[in-house]
C-alpha cells in the first residue's frame, strides 16, 4: 500500500510509536489501536449507521494497518494514512452490503427552479443560535440525513465536516483532487440543506 | 430569484459552499456579498447553507464508545490474524 498522501509532514506524534512496532515490538501495536479505535469507530458510525458494520470496518481497518505498517514511510500524519486505509474499508463494506444506492448528485436538483414562488424572509432556524435549536429530535434528522446522501458525497461531507479534514488532506485520503472534493462537498451540503428545511417546514 | 439573471445567481450558488469555508479570494467573496446583499434568494440559500454546516459539524462532538468487548475481540483478532504477516516482512 503506497503512502501517498503528504509528502511535507515533518513529525507526527505517532511516528516513535510506529518506529517501535516496526523495530519489532508489534506488543505496542494495541497503543496504536487504543489511540484510534474510538475516532474511526465513530468514523464507522458516521458513514454506516448500524454498529455491526462500524466494527467491521474498524477491523478490517486495523488489520490492513498492521499488515502494512511496515510499509509505512513517515511522509505523511499516520491518521491521514489511517482514514485512507479505512475509506477503503468503508467503500469495500458498502459494495458487500449493498446500502444506500450510489447516484450523482446535480447542481441542477438543489437550484431553486424558474417560476418558484420568491420567498421574502430568511427562515427562522437559519438565524437561530445552535443552542435553541439544536435537540435529539434535530440531531437525528441530520444523521439520518446524512445517511441518506450517495456514498461518494457523503464520505466527503464526514471527512470534511465531521472528521476535520481539510479540502487538501481529503483530496489525498480519497485519491481524487481538490476541486473535485469541493464539488461533491458542496452537493453533499445541499443534500443535508433540502432535508433540515423540509423538517422545519414540516415542524 | 430577484433582480439579477439567472446566470448570476447559479455561478453565485456554485460558489456558496468555498465561500463559507474561506476558500475564495477577496474579490470573488466581495461579488458573492454584494449580491447577496440584493438578491433575497441568494441570501436564503446562503444563510440556510451555512446553517446546514454549522448544524453538521456540531455533531462531530456525539462520540460513542467502543465497547469493552470489541476491542477485546478486536485486539485478539489482530494478534491472532495478523502477526504473520508482519514476520513475514
Amino acid at each position: 500500500m503506497q503512502n501517498c498522501l503528504n509528502p511535507k509532514i515533518k513529525h507526527d506524534d505517532d511516528y516513535e510509536l510506529i518506529a517501535k512496532i516496526n523495530s519489532g515490538k508489534t506488543e505496542l501495536f494495541h497503543e496504536l489501536v487504543r489511540r484510534y479505535e474510538k475516532k474511526l469507530y465513530n468514523f464507522g458510525l458516521r458513514m454506516c449507521g448500524n454498529v455491526q458494520d462500524a466494527e467491521d470496518m474498524v477491523q478490517d481497518s486495523f488489520i490492513n494497518v498492521f499488515s502494512y505498517l511496515k510499509d509505512f514511510r513517515y511522509e505523511t500524519k499516520f491518521k491521514n494514512w489511517l482514514y485512507h486505509i479505512a475509506t477503503n474499508a468503508c467503500l469495500k463494506k458498502k459494495r458487500k452490503s449493498k446500502h444506500a444506492p450510489e447516484r450523482e448528485l446535480s447542481l441542477e436538483e438543489f437550484l431553486p427552479k424558474e417560476g418558484d414562488e420568491i420567498p421574502v424572509r430568511i427562515p427562522e432556524w437559519a438565524y437561530l443560535p445552535l443552542e435553541r435549536l439544536l435537540n435529539e429530535e434535530l440531531s437525528s434528522v441530520i444523521r439520518n440525513g446524512i445517511l441518506a446522501i450517495p456514498e461518494k458525497y457523503r464520505l466527503v461531507l464526514v471527512l470534511r465536516d465531521m472528521e476535520g479534514f481539510s479540502t487538501a488532506e481529503t483530496a489525498r485520503i480519497l485519491n481524487l483532487t481538490a476541486e473535485n472534493i469541493k464539488v461533491r462537498l458542496h452537493r453533499a451540503r445541499l443534500f443535508l440543506k433540502e432535508r433540515i428545511k423540509v423538517y422545519f417546514q414540516n415542524d | 430569484m430577484t433582480d439579477h439573471s439567472r446566470e448570476e445567481c447559479i455561478l453565485m450558488f456554485e460558489k456558496l459552499s468555498e465561500y463559507i469555508d474561506n476558500e475564495l479570494d477577496g474579490p470573488t467573496c466581495e461579488e458573492i456579498e454584494k449580491h447577496a446583499m440584493d438578491c433575497i434568494a441568494c441570501k436564503i440559500c446562503l444563510e440556510t447553507l451555512r446553517k446546514t454546516v454549522i448544524l453538521c459539524q456540531s455533531l462531530k462532538q456525539e462520540e460513542k464508545p467502543v465497547s469493552g468487548e470489541f476491542s477485546k475481540k478486536l485486539l485478539d483478532f489482530i494478534k491472532n490474524n495478523s502477526a504473520p504477516l508482519v514476520l513475514q516482512k
